[in-house]
């Protein structure tokens, strides 16, 4: 039938924009990272006092005037030690799964154009990076190397390429099929070019929705390994970090746990629904095609 | 053979393909075995066949977009396929292919303009300015509006993309032109028009084509001469119409005899033809016709005919005209 | 004579509209389409790419998708019976059985993990009284029926072990396993092999005589359309804009976009000629002008064919030839 309406589309971030807005998930999605986000980077200038200042006289104090979440078991604000840890969360998720995405994706898209051997034999070392569950990669680098951002970093990135290599995979081996990625070849195009410029962009509707889903689990493993003493070590604010303390003082003060817990959730949440969101938005326009 | 812009001899391909279970054996499929044909300047060849004859993979190969496994092909007296990289990039400027589905020849995340001047700029033909000017000018050859430049590719028609496919084949200034089954895929009414365009390009332009189509009703159109092919042979090569007037081949017969012709009193005859394209996994042996020919004989189904010239631009692979014979008046049949 | 043509007529479809709703607002794809088709009888339902020919057939089998299709208005009367007004679960019953459908691509209307076998004995099961034997048994003959070779060797193989037009017969199979009166044929043969589709032709017309039924057959194909059809239905942006006998339709075509499709078609048994192709595009859907919706095309518009539609009327002298004209057949004479 030839009675579809033709919609304007111009580039990648344009378009994500313009998906984001019309999409109610994703728009709701977004806007809580966002403040998260924004939370987490202006933590400094935000926070009423510093997190690692200690004050015994208010050790596990309820939520008060001046400290609105209450204190910890060794009396800092609960409330800046949520702002700073989301930094922590923030960087480390947002580094892992970014370089996760420029060489999972690079490997995936290699890896379906070139085909034979190569592919196999790339797609064979992803399905055993894929056999590591990321906390169990987490445990296995941090006891390994020591429990620093690096390495958290590190474990949570060497989960990440193998889902991104998959994913960027998939498309390009459908893609490199089209007429036109032969046209260019025929026009004289280098194979760098044609992965670059024709089988990449068709492919980053795909990778953008894994990279939100993806940055909640760097978030979660994050928490996860901080939370059994494997994360950035202590007095450094971290959501997970946070959790043990208020687990060690659960009977005593039980809303220790439950305000960094809560942050995790909420990040997550909005995560899962912006890439939910993402993903109904851009399926249906790829079949258009 | 002094005036050919395109010489190909003797061109093979044969593939390994996965079968059974789990694709545990391989078996080899011959897609092109000893195709030789030459196009002359300004002419339009065409290669006819059914699916699974080789002609897609015989244009393919001409532009070493596939490599074939021998044979040569020659462009303007060029070696093409002993030309290195930097030969080859100068020699793909001159030969150019339109493909077939005008939905998957476009880079759907790219603006028309983008993807007719990236040739130039891949091959710094010019200046930012020359290059867009260019982008107008091949639009409005291809009878595409000017604004077309800014849009993407689903904001077109079937129609309008050939004519777009049609225009990126035509930015790098081509001498030949490879087109697949470049009006299968569009409506009839579509289809004259485009076969209009290619026309006008033609001449204007003296383009040389090798037309690759099932359609022989537009390949009598189009071309001036013709090879038939069957399960990568050629089966019978000459001038229109006369090959489809007087077919020697008794493929070729069938082929035309099918073909449906807008017209109740020439109905489709299928006469005696019976079974399927045999497949190019096993092709049958001899002249892989045999299973399928009324005149089949014994010496046909043991040995592939050798290929005969019968006169000066026609020839043919059939044991009804043995090599040496004046087979013109022979066997031509009062029926068609 | 009156009495006659009523008795053998199988099916009628008056005054059918189809919509479909596009951002909102409901359009007609198929608009007051109405013909009737009698026993042992192929009408060709032929026009270009959203001309509605494909509707209508879904129409008639109550298959418009529901999402955002709906009929608006008109009867399918099967043997007197409105389809229209038939729920969901009689339409179960009647299709398979009183009318079977034919597609396009087998593969994808064959189930690949069933054998074919059990597939033509599934529709005796589901619509008739057949044991799982005796469902069998008549499986077999079918398959006989339309040529399968070796049919009992192969009854038990799978639809990817056949070729094109192998599936293709044995979706014929399907389609007559329980005695329709009616086959709707939509585009069958076109994904076949010339050579092929000249088999599958002949066997449908063999079946046609041998069980006198009534068969739409749906293409874009006017050579197809001379082949084997009996009438002829022309469509165009969701009018019929022509209806007559088949030699009527081709030795006179009336209506102008007729006459330009046939212009516009190149021939095998004919020279090369200029093609006259229709300048212009169909309109979209949403756009679709008042009065004649081919006007902007034409080259014989006057100022009274933008300002409304023309009725399809019968032509002076020939009373089975309508066209819907204003400046051919004109206004008077007895309407559809």
């Amino acid at each position: 039938m030839t009675m579809l309406a033709a919609t304007r589309e111009t580039g990648a971030l344009a378009r994500l924009g313009r998906s984001l807005l019309r999409n109610k998930m994703a728009s709701f999605g977004g806007g809580i990272v966002l403040l998260m986000a924004l939370g987490a980077v202006f933590a400094p200038w935000l926070s009423p006092h510093d997190p690692l200042e200690q004050d015994v006289l208010l050790r596990l104090a309820g939520p008060s005037a001046d400290y609105p979440l209450g204190n910890d078991s060794f009396g800092r604000d609960i409330l800046s030690r949520i702002l700073w840890g989301g930094r922590v969360s923030l960087y480390v998720s947002t580094v892992s799964v970014l370089i996760a995405i420029v060489l999972g994706g690079a490997l995936g898209i290699l890896s379906g154009y070139i085909g034979g051997l190569f592919d196999r034999i790339t797609m064979a070392a992803m399905d055993v990076l894929l056999s590591f569950p990321t906390l169990v990669m987490g445990l296995l680098v941090v006891a390994m190397l020591g429990p620093t951002v690096g390495n958290l970093i590190l474990a949570i990135t060497l989960t990440a390429i193998a889902p991104f290599a998959r994913i960027a995979r998939a498309p390009t081996l459908t893609i490199k099929e089209r007429d036109f990625i032969e046209a260019g070849r025929a026009l004289g195009f280098s194979n760098l070019r044609i992965m670059v410029v024709h089988i990449l962009p068709n492919v980053v509707d795909e990778i953008l929705v894994m990279a939100s889903l993806w940055l909640a689990t760097a978030i979660r493993t994050e928490a996860s390994l901080s939370f059994i003493g494997l994360g950035v070590r202590p007095p450094t604010a971290t959501w997970g970090g946070m959790i043990r303390e208020g687990f060690e003082n659960i009977l005593d003060q039980p809303l220790l746990a439950v305000f960094p817990s809560i942050a995790i959730l909420i990040v997550m949440f909005g995560l899962n629904m912006l890439g939910d969101g993402l993903r109904d938005t851009s399926d249906p326009k790829l079949r258009h095609e | 053979m002094s005036n050919a812009i395109l010489e190909v001899e003797s061109l093979s391909k044969t593939y390994a393909a996965r079968r059974g279970f789990m694709g545990g054996q391989i078996a080899m499929v011959r897609a092109l075995s000893d195709v030789s044909f030459s196009v002359s300047a300004g002419e339009a060849f065409g290669l006819v066949g059914e699916s699974g004859c080789g002609k897609s993979t015989a244009g393919r190969a001409i532009l070493r977009l596939i490599e074939a496994d021998s044979g040569t092909v020659r462009f303007k007296g060029e070696s093409v396929f002993d030309a290195d990289a930097g030969r080859l990039r100068r020699l793909r400027r001159q030969m150019q292919i339109v493909f077939q589905d005008p939905y998957s020849s476009l880079n759907p995340r790219r603006t028309i303009g983008q993807t007719l001047s990236e040739p130039m700029r891949v091959h710094g033909t010019g200046s930012a300015r020359e290059i867009s000017a260019t982008v107008h000018e091949v639009l409005g050859e291809v009878g595409m509006p000017r604004d077309a430049a800014e849009k993407y590719p689903h904001e077109f028609s079937g129609g309008q993309r050939q004519r777009i496919g049609i225009a990126r084949a035509l930015v790098l200034r081509p001498e030949l032109i490879i087109a697949d089954e470049p009006v299968s895929a569009l409506d009839v009414s579509i289809q004259a028009q485009i076969l209009v365009l290619l026309r006008n390009l033609q001449q204007q332009r003296r383009l040389s084509f090798v037309f690759i189509s099932h359609d022989l009703g537009v390949v009598r159109h189009f071309c001036r001469s013709v090879a038939v092919m069957y399960l990568g042979h050629i089966v019978e090569r000459g001038p229109v119409p006369a090959i489809f007037d007087e077919p020697l081949h008794p493929y070729t017969r069938a082929l035309r005899n099918a073909s449906p012709v807008p017209d109740p009193a020439a109905k489709v005859t299928m006469a005696k033809l019976e079974g399927e394209v045999a497949s190019a996994l096993a092709p049958p042996s001899g002249c892989h016709f045999h299973p399928r020919c009324p005149h089949a004989t014994d010496l046909c189904r043991r040995v592939y005919p050798p290929w005969v010239e019968v006169s000066k631009d026609r020839g043919v692979a059939c044991h009804l005209y043995p090599a040496g014979s004046a087979a013109m008046s022979e066997n031509r049949e009062t029926t068609p | 004579m009156n009495e006659m043509i009523q008795n053998a007529r199988v099916l009628e479809v008056e005054g059918l509209t189809t919509e479909f709703r596009i951002d909102g607002r409901w359009y007609p794809a198929v608009r007051d389409v109405s013909f009737s088709l009698a026993r042992n009888e192929t009408l060709a339902l032929v026009g270009e790419s959203g001309c509605g020919k494909s509707i209508t057939a879904l129409s008639i089998m109550g298959l418009v998708p529901r999402a955002n299709g709906r009929i608006a208005a008109g009867r399918v009367l099967l043997e007197g019976r409105d389809l229209v007004t038939l729920d969901e679960s009689a339409m179960e019953k009647v299709r398979g059985s009183a009318i079977s459908m034919i597609f396009q691509e087998p593969m994808t209307s064959l189930n690949p993990v069933l054998p074919i076998g059990f597939q033509v004995a599934e529709a005796l099961r589901y619509h008739t009284k057949l044991s799982e034997p005796q469902a069998r048994a008549r499986a077999l003959e079918l398959l006989e029926q339309v040529k399968i070779p070796s049919a009992a060797r192969r009854f038990s193989d799978y639809p990817h072990q056949f070729s094109g037009g192998m599936r293709q017969r044995v979706m014929i199979a399907i389609a007559l396993a329980c005695s329709p009166k009616v086959i709707l044929a939509d585009e069958p043969t076109t994904a076949l092999d010339v050579t092929i589709q000249a088999q599958v032709l002949a066997l449908l017309a063999e079946l046609k005589v041998e069980t006198g039924l009534a068969m739409i057959f749906i293409t874009h194909n006017l050579g197809v359309v001379a082949s084997i059809a009996d009438r002829v239905a022309v469509m165009y942006a969701g009018d019929i804009i022509e209806i007559a006998p088949v030699d009527a339709l081709f030795r006179h075509p009336t209506h102008p976009y007729t006459e330009a499709l046939l212009a516009s078609i190149p021939r095998v048994d004919r020279d090369a000629t200029d093609l006259k192709p229709i300048p212009g595009q169909v309109p979209p859907i949403t756009a679709m002008p008042q009065g004649c919706r081919y006007a902007e095309r034409c080259p014989l518009r006057e100022p009274r064919c933008s300002a409304a539609s023309p009725p399809l009327v019968a032509l002076a002298g020939e009373p089975a030839h309508h066209a819907r004209c204003w400046v051919r057949s004109g206004g008077e004479g007895r309407a559809i």
